[in-house]
Formats: C-alpha cells, sequence, structure tokens
C-alpha cells in the first residue's frame, strides 16, 4: 500500500510532471523534488468501461482524465454517480485494482 | 536512400483460426512469395511483427523460426515488437534493408494469434501497453482510452454517434467483398442505433462506444517482398514503390498530451511520410487507416491531412470515404471489419494497399489507385508509423 500518489518537480525548471520521468520533458534536467499529486480539479473527459482487464470483478469501471487545480493531469477512477464533462472533483485514494501481490491504492476522484 | 518496391503481397484469412502462429506466419509468407514470383533470386532477410507471442503462444524469437519453416537458411532474421504498429514498423525496418544497400529482397511478415486465450486476458495483454503506474494500473484498457478520446473528441467538434455508426457501416460494407475479412456482414443506421433493439444489437463497450465501434479480436498473418530496385527490374510486372514512411512518438500516458484529441503524433509521421514521397495528401487516391475504434478513423483522417481539424466527419456524411468516393477510405473492412491481429496490421494495411495499387481487389477496387497511404497507430498514439505507396508507370 503507498501513502500517496507522487509526480516530480523539476529543480531546475519547476515544471511538475506526473507520471515521472527520468528526464523532464520541458528542460531535460535530471533532478526532481517528489510532489505528492492531490487537490481538486476539473473532469476534462471520462467513460464507463465494459471491456475489462482480467482481476475486476464489477460489470464496470468509470475511468477519467482530471485536470487538478495548477494544471496537472491525472487518469483514476471517477466514483460519481451523474459524471459530466467539466465537473469539479476531487482526490481520494482508494483500492483501484486487485493485483498479484494484494491490493493496489491510487486515485479516486469524488464531486466536490 | 535506395528506392524500395513492394513485389508481392499475401494473407490469411483473418478471423479466428485453428492454425498454430508458424502456420499463420508461413501460410501468409509462401503467398507472398508466390506472388512476388521470385523464381531462384534468394530472400536476403526476414522480419516477422508480433506483439503478444510471448504471453499468448509462449514462442519468442519468431524471425528465426519463420526462416526454419520456410527453409530460407541462411538468411538475416529478426522479430519486431512494437505494440499496435509493430506491422509496419517491421516494414520499415525490410525498407531500411534494402534502401542502405544490405539487402536485395526482404520478406516481413506480422502475425498474430490472439484468439487462444479468452477476451479478458486479450484486453488484459493489449492494456499491458498503457502506462503502468499511471493508467494500467486503473483498470485502463485500450477500449477506454478510446472511449475517453472519443468522449473530448466529439464534445469538440460536434461528431455524434450517428458519425461512428457511419464508420463501422462502411467499413462492414467493403469487409463484405473482402474474401480475406474476419466479418463478412453488413450492419444498418437501424440495427445497431436507431430502432429499440439497438440496445441489444450494440452493447456499451466505453462510453460512448459501443461493440460496432469496436475491432474484433483477430488471428491472422500478413506478408510483404521487399525488393531492390534491380530485383524489381528483374521481375518484371507492376511496380509498386514504398514512396515514403515516416514515425512519430508521444507521451506514454495519455493525459500527458498538450491537447489530449489533438493525435499530434499521427501528424508528424504523416508529414514525414509525404515529405519524403515528394507527395501531399491531395494526391493519395486510396487509404487504409487504423480504425481499431471507429472514432480513430475520423480523427486519422484529419491529422493525416486529408481533412481540416474538425471536418472528417462532414466529409464522412458527406460520403466521401466511401469505396465510390474522393477518398476511399479503408476498403479492405479496416480493422473494424477486416479484423485486428495486433502484430498483422500493419502489414495487412499495406497488403490491401499493394493489391489496390495492382489493380488486384475485384469487387472493392478502388478505380485506377495511383497513390496509396495507410496508417499504423501503436500504443493510444504514442508511436505511429505512415506509408505512401506509389504505383510506377514504365
Amino acid at each position: 500500500m503507498i501513502a500517496n500518489v507522487t509526480g516530480m518537480k523539476c529543480n531546475a525548471c519547476g515544471t511538475v510532471s506526473y507520471p515521472k520521468h527520468m528526464v523532464c520533458p520541458k528542460c531535460r534536467g535530471e533532478r526532481f523534488t517528489d510532489v505528492v499529486i492531490e487537490g481538486e480539479g476539473t473532469v476534462l473527459t471520462y467513460t464507463d468501461v465494459y471491456a475489462l482487464a482480467i482481476e475486476y470483478e464489477t460489470r464496470y469501471l468509470r475511468l477519467a482524465i482530471v485536470e487538478l487545480d495548477g494544471g496537472v493531469r491525472v487518469t483514476g477512477q471517477l466514483l460519481a454517480d451523474k459524471p459530466k464533462l467539466g465537473m469539479r472533483v476531487r482526490t481520494i485514494l482508494g483500492i483501484v485494482r486487485q493485483g498479484g501481490e494484494g491490493a493496489i491504492q491510487g486515485l479516486q476522484f469524488v464531486a466536490v | 536512400m535506395k528506392p524500395v518496391y513492394i513485389a508481392g503481397a499475401g494473407m490469411t484469412r483473418f478471423g479466428r483460426s485453428e492454425w498454430p502462429l508458424m502456420q499463420l506466419a508461413s501460410v501468409a509468407s509462401l503467398a507472398a512469395l508466390k506472388h512476388a514470383k521470385l523464381g531462384d533470386i534468394p530472400v536476403d532477410g526476414v522480419v516477422v511483427a508480433n506483439m503478444g507471442a510471448a504471453r499468448m503462444n509462449r514462442q519468442t524469437a519468431l524471425g528465426s523460426a519463420l526462416v526454419d519453416q520456410l527453409a530460407l537458411y541462411p538468411a538475416t532474421a529478426e522479430s519486431v515488437e512494437n505494440g499496435p504498429a509493430s506491422g509496419a514498423s517491421a516494414v520499415k525496418v525490410g525498407f531500411q534493408a534494402i534502401a542502405s544497400g544490405m539487402a536485395d529482397v526482404v520478406l516481413v511478415t506480422g502475425v498474430e494469434r490472439m484468439r487462444v486465450v479468452n477476451g479478458l486476458e486479450g484486453t488484459d495483454f493489449v492494456a499491458s501497453l498503457s502506462h503502468p503506474v499511471a493508467e494500467y494500473i486503473y483498470g485502463v484498457t485500450l477500449p477506454s482510452l478510446a472511449g475517453m478520446f472519443a468522449r473530448m473528441f466529439m464534445d469538440r467538434f460536434g461528431v455524434e454517434r450517428k458519425h461512428l455508426a457511419m464508420v463501422a457501416i462502411k467499413n462492414h460494407a467493403n469487409a463484405a467483398k473482402n474474401p480475406y475479412a474476419h466479418i463478412q456482414q453488413t450492419v444498418t443506421m437501424e440495427g445497431i442505433l436507431t430502432l429499440p433493439e439497438a440496445v441489444v444489437n450494440n452493447p456499451p463497450i466505453a462510453t460512448p462506444l459501443h461493440m460496432f465501434d469496436c475491432c474484433p479480436v483477430s488471428d491472422g498473418a500478413a506478408s510483404l517482398v521487399l525488393v531492390s530496385e534491380a530485383v524489381a527490374a528483374k521481375l518484371g510486372g507492376p511496380k509498386v514503390r514504398i514512396a515514403g514512411m515516416g514515425q512519430a512518438t508521444d507521451t506514454h500516458a495519455v493525459h500527458e498530451r498538450e491537447d489530449p484529441t489533438d493525435l499530434k503524433s499521427v501528424r508528424l509521421a504523416a508529414a514525414m511520410a509525404f515529405d519524403r514521397a515528394g507527395l501531399t495528401p491531395q494526391d493519395v487516391d486510396v487509404a487504409e487507416l487504423h480504425d481499431a475504434f471507429t472514432i480513430l478513423e475520423i480523427a486519422e483522417s484529419e491529422a493525416s491531412g486529408f481533412f481540416p481539424q474538425g471536418e472528417g466527419h462532414k466529409a464522412l456524411e458527406r460520403g466521401e470515404t466511401q469505396l465510390d468516393g474522393t477518398l476511399p477510405i479503408n476498403p479492405s473492412g479496416g480493422l473494424k471489419a477486416k479484423g485486428h491481429p495486433v502484430g498483422a496490421t500493419g502489414v495487412a494495411q499495406l497488403v490491401e494497399l499493394t493489391w489496390q495499387l495492382r489493380g488486384e481487389c475485384d469487387a472493392r477496387q478502388v478505380k485506377d489507385a495511383k497513390v496509396a497511404y495507410a496508417l499504423n497507430f501503436g500504443g493510444f498514439g504514442n508511436n505511429v508509423v505512415a506509408s505512401v505507396l506509389q504505383r510506377e508507370v514504365s
């Protein structure tokens, strides 16, 4: 289990990237500080996916791409009943998958 | 670079196959070699495209295996795994071998046998190309990436579900004229969208995409024989040249792209292919696009340069992309109906276009086609290969 989801802030140019890379996509810097990916944001898009990978026993999953305030974008599971483009959500941590080594924790979005 | 020609093209029918992996690859290869009429000219190299044999068929090093099946020793052998763009990438490897002068004859074969695993396992296998930490763990599959892309794209450009259905109807109608297609059944707007039964016939897969927006899971193989100018001259016959190839990559996680509705890698790969060919999108007579999902045919037709952004669905609505339109798209039936054996797809697109340029497509022949374009879309747009073919008139 993880305590939180982290991205990286480039020590040279300050760009925050998520997911992490070994090299800053903006300035090619190689030194970073971890930043916690969390907060409020806006739903850019979502889907109810019925074509699921193994390890899910639900009928469908509701996935979304959210743009967090500040500009960082994340993919995660949307827990809102009536999803809409542009709706306001905030991140929480929850179990997103049952992996080979047990439950995997990650980002979920709930309506604000 | 030295010019590179396609001397022969062959494939198996796509669909569910009882043949083992290497039999599929061998049958397509032998068809292409016979089509090329090589006689006693030796094959210098073999390139095999495949994505999932290591996982689904427990077999690796397919290039060496195909050389052995076809007794082509001591030909060189390579295997290319590049996600859903494996096929066109393998063609690129063969192209480079001939363009550089390292080889005169290269056999390129794409093969996939994925119906051997159940649907969940197959979906999960393809999903393993997504970002492991930022996408895959959340249950992201390729249909879900396509669904999220579709919702944004449709909202932004006014594309409706009826437009997606038009892609499916067109490509199923084309596939019904293609004896190599997985699905040879036509569909109607009523049956998949407007009648009450459509809810049952066409259930959601990844909203707003439904079953008839998604390609089937197929087994199959496709093969090309690439040759140098000297060999092409010796063989005689129709001369189809690979006039230009382009390739571009983009971020692994889709959400990291500046504009997730912009298929930037497609724009860059297409521009590179046309530039190298000395041709423009307006020169193209027939195109095969990577319609793993119907929305992609519309988006790729714009990003490839055939229509302005936001106009692809309007061109579709006007019938321009029909078999008898001004720019027929996916005369083979596309991935949507011809099928999508992942590693074979990029090769199969060029097999269809070679046959089109040689005038060998019977009921689905595009009249007097001289320039053709293919787009093989890997990842969810993070690795894309574009190709331009041209028939040379002597």
